[in-house]
């Protein structure tokens, strides 16, 4: 018998004899069990579809159970812990030039608000060290802060993405300045201003781990293209963080509250990621 | 693949051999290998099912709106059609549900790769797997029997099979060797889209991240037109080929080998 010639030659197969009978019977054992295989996969398989795909296919049946809940969140939650592990404080994200801005599209999800809240508009703080509830109005935040610009991408989860040019203070600057509670390890950031399609106010909230928050290029965003915020962009202040979702950079925020227990996310209630880490 | 060795079989059984009459069987595929082989069809089914309901969150592709439809996008005609023919697909506006099922299906698809590598190495058939420099003229050998047996058939013509004495012919080392490669693009991609931040890098190889996207979409496509010719030749080919898959050995062994077993 000839020797392979090197590492990456073919090796020549193993072979065995075998009585017909032996042969007939480890066939019809194995390929029962590919079938009885087979069966199970395409019955467990159909069971994880979308309910709305089942009842395309004539499933009148409810065929939502805890425990197919269970299996499809923990794939999430998995995800998000590969997520939670990728990110690093120190991982700056890619900044670009002014010649790649491209457009960005109003994606409120609902109707836009009525540019009337701008007037009377403050941002509540609470779950501060101090034990105070502290509302600062737009020059509070601009006087006191320091600006930073930046030209980074915004992608959203359904694929598109826009390059745009920011302006805004540090959330960790002010994270410094208002200190949260000694266990704080998330912000609820939210907006009141929000409405659904019908233009019913629909509040808007969103949780943000702390070390997300203190990371030097999430900003609490004033302007945008080098122009004050618009009512389509979130005026007067939002929040930009480019190393999560678009879905996390709530527009017209009103209030940040800061808690140890992971807060209400209002697209993971609707069946999305709740760390959406990018 | 070969057709001259059902011949052999018969040899065996009309008594070649002495006494108890035995059939010489050859492994061909380790166990990890076909396990891996076949979760790859439901895994694959489902990454592309909700990965078509992913696209359609943001299309690549778009023409003018259709000014009675307001459609935009070339892949929802095509869409628009297979929702309506093709039930059990995931239509568009449902992305939070097509998230979570190619989450859970990514995640099986590169343990599986994994399993499918271990089987490789295992059992030691990577390098029938490996092209060759023959394969260039080769390959087109093969491609010309494939394409010509079913009219030598028609017209009762002989159609000889091109001889090699590999495990696989040129034509299946290329297609063989690069639907692993293409699976590993898929998960580069993927990443790369999942993570433009974190592992922005990983989407400046692609070419940032819009044209990772579309490699990402792209690669889908290798699978699709991998598996039409894979099921057609499979079954052309016979039992035996099917059978390897399921039970890991076949009765076809080389013929140089069955003649220095009857020697």
């Amino acid at each position: 018998m000839k020797k392979p010639e090197s590492f990456f030659a073919e090796q020549p197969p193993q072979k065995i004899e075998m009585a017909p009978a032996r042969l007939h019977q480890l066939t019809r054992r194995d390929v029962l069990l590919f079938g009885a295989g087979a069966v199970a996969t395409l019955a467990g398989g159909g069971f994880l579809l979308p309910q709305e795909t089942l009842s395309r296919l004539g499933v009148r049946r409810n065929m939502g159970s805890p425990g197919k809940e269970w299996l499809l969140n923990k794939a999430l939650r998995i995800d998000d812990d590969v997520a939670e592990a990728l990110y690093s404080g120190n991982r700056k994200v890619p900044t670009y030039t002014k010649s790649q801005i491209t457009p960005l599209k109003n994606n409120y999800n609902g109707a836009t608000p009525d540019p009337g809240y701008i007037s009377g508009w403050n941002l509540t703080l609470d779950g501060l060290a101090s034990g105070l509830c502290i509302s600062l109005d737009i020059r509070n935040l601009t006087t006191r802060f320091s600006m930073h610009e930046q030209i980074t991408r915004l992608v959203c989860v359904e694929g598109w993405s826009a390059i745009a040019w920011w302006a805004g203070l540090r959330f960790d600057d002010l994270l410094r300045a208002y200190p949260p509670i000694s266990q704080a390890k998330w912000a609820r950031v939210e907006s009141l201003v929000n409405l659904d399609d019908s233009g019913n106010p629909e509040p808007y909230y969103m949780s943000l781990d702390l070390a997300t928050a203190r990371h030097p290029q999430t900003l609490l965003v004033t302007h945008f293209n080098g122009q004050p915020l618009t009512v389509d962009h979130g005026a007067p202040l939002r929040l930009l963080v480019p190393v999560k979702l678009g879905l996390k950079n709530v527009k017209a925020i009103t209030k940040i509250t800061y808690s140890a227990e992971e807060p209400k996310d209002y697209w993971a209630e609707r069946g999305y990621s709740r760390y959406d880490g990018i | 693949m070969s057709h001259s060795t059902s011949g052999c079989n018969q040899q065996n059984s009309t008594g070649t051999l002495p006494r108890q009459q035995h059939v010489l069987v050859g492994k061909r595929h380790h166990l990890l290998v076909r396990w891996s082989h076949w979760l790859n069809v439901p895994i694959l089914f489902g990454l592309i099912l909700s990965g078509i309901s992913i696209y359609w969150a943001a299309p690549v592709y778009q023409h003018k709106p259709n000014p009675t439809t307001g459609n935009f996008d070339v892949a929802a005609d095509i869409g628009t059609w297979i929702c309506s023919h093709v039930p059990r697909s995931l239509g568009p506006g449902m992305l939070a549900s097509a998230l979570r099922l190619h989450w859970l299906c990514a995640y099986l698809f590169m343990l599986n790769g994994m399993l499918y590598v271990g089987g490789l190495v295992l059992g030691g058939g990577w390098q029938s797997l490996l092209p060759r420099r023959t394969d260039v003229f080769d390959a087109p050998k093969m491609f010309r029997y494939y394409i010509g047996f079913p009219f030598a058939k028609l017209i009762h013509r002989k159609w000889l099979h091109p001889r090699f004495n590999t495990k696989y012919n040129a034509l299946q080392r290329a297609a063989y060797f690069s639907v692993p490669v293409a699976g590993c693009l898929s998960v580069a991609t993927g990443w790369a889209i999942h993570k433009p931040m974190q592992l922005h890098w990983l989407a400046a190889i692609f070419g940032g991240y819009n044209a990772a996207r579309v490699w990402h979409f792209w690669l889908l496509w290798i699978y699709i037109l991998f598996v039409a010719p894979h099921l057609i030749l499979v079954f052309a080919d016979g039992w035996d080929t099917l059978r390897s898959m399921i039970v890991g050995w076949s009765t076809r062994v080389d013929p140089p080998a069955v003649i220095a077993h009857d020697q």
